[in-house]
């Protein structure tokens, strides 16, 4: 149980890859804050499956693209516990929209819960992480390097979520404060088969060189080890978990093929 | 002012309609809204009156009219607990 002891915070852990990191960090012993904001019967149902292993949980409501919810959200987490060691910054919403199409209200919804809820969470985070060795782990995706439609603002907010994981990385370092971020291409989640259904994105399932899709669980794995006393030393990174598919040139013909 | 009329205010400043044009049968669809305008709309509700939407239950309403009758219901709750 190399995590007993420890508090993670893992923000919309409700469904899909939160609640994996959610359950995997708990399997490894950490207590576990569940946020979510829309889905509570999801997230009561992560907090179930995790005080089922043992560990302690807390369900808290916030919004994370909203300032005052997350200062509400931290203020909790410092009366109940008064520190925390993992902070897993995955909430994540957008908008689906053509570049063309995207307005100053989805652009803001889009950055204020996918990136800068980073910066105020890593803010607050920090102050509770003093002498801890603490890890702050930032769930990004593909989209921030590669273009996807429709997929423009998510995208952005997802290469200023990375941006903000580098200087994070450097700035909390001196503070004994791992920070890195997971990038996932499509995940085998709800909000995927929205994407697909909607032909927002092609359907790339049956393309990765790896050989299957990518799951919420090998993300987790990811993150778990970036949690780790053995990722000391990686600082900033993004680490792509894709299953090679970003690497290979001959996914869109294997797409092509299988339509 | 009634709940209702404060939703009606609520939600005609986010979905840009007019909100004498809003009825309990009128839906989102009909007022043009796309699903941020609605988690909005779900949102700013939530703040007016201080009570929970959750999609699960957001999901279920079929009109307008469903939207003011949860509000209604919960809100009343709330004052009374």
């Amino acid at each position: 149980m190399p995590l007993k002891g420890k508090l993670a915070l893992v923000t919309g852990s409700g469904r899909g890859i939160g609640r994996a990191i959610a359950l995997n960090l708990a399997s490894q012993g950490a207590d576990i804050i569940v946020n979510f904001f829309r889905r509570r019967e999801a997230a009561e149902k992560t907090a179930k499956d995790i005080e089922a292993m043992g560990v302690k949980t807390q369900l808290i409501r916030a919004n994370v693209g909203d300032p005052a919810k997350i200062d509400e959200m931290f203020n909790e987490i410092s009366t109940k516990f008064g520190y925390l060691d993992i902070l897993i910054s995955n909430a994540a919403s957008g908008v689906a929209r053509s570049i063309l199409d995207v307005d100053v209200k989805a652009w803001e919804w889009t950055m204020d819960i996918n990136a800068r809820a980073l910066l105020l969470c890593a803010q607050r985070a920090s102050k509770l992480m003093e002498g801890r060795d603490g890890k702050i782990v930032s769930i990004s995706s593909l989209g921030s390097s590669f273009v996807w439609p429709t997929y423009a603002v998510v995208g952005v907010s997802k290469a200023t979520l990375e941006a903000l994981t580098r200087y994070l990385a450097i700035e909390l370092a001196p503070k004994g404060i791992c920070v890195n971020a997971v990038s996932a291409s499509a995940v085998e989640t709800e909000a995927l088969k929205f994407y697909i259904k909607e032909q927002l994105i092609p359907d790339t399932r049956q393309a990765t060189p790896a050989g299957r899709m990518v799951t919420p669980e090998d993300v987790a794995n990811v993150v778990a080890f970036l949690c780790s006393e053995e990722a000391f030393m990686i600082r900033g990174q993004t680490i792509i978990v894709d299953g090679g598919t970003s690497i290979d040139l001959s996914v869109p013909a294997k797409r092509e093929e299988t339509l | 002012m009634s709940v209702e009329e404060q939703i009606k205010e609520i939600v005609a400043k986010i979905v840009h309609v007019d909100k004498n044009l809003m009825t309990r049968d009128s839906t989102f669809k009909d007022m043009n809204a796309d699903s941020l305008d609605i988690v909005q709309a779900l949102v700013a509700v939530e703040e007016a009156f201080d009570i929970e939407i959750p999609d699960e239950e957001a999901q279920k309403f079929q009109n307008f009219g469903d939207f003011v009758a949860y509000v209604e219901s919960h809100a009343a709750e709330k004052e009374s607990a």
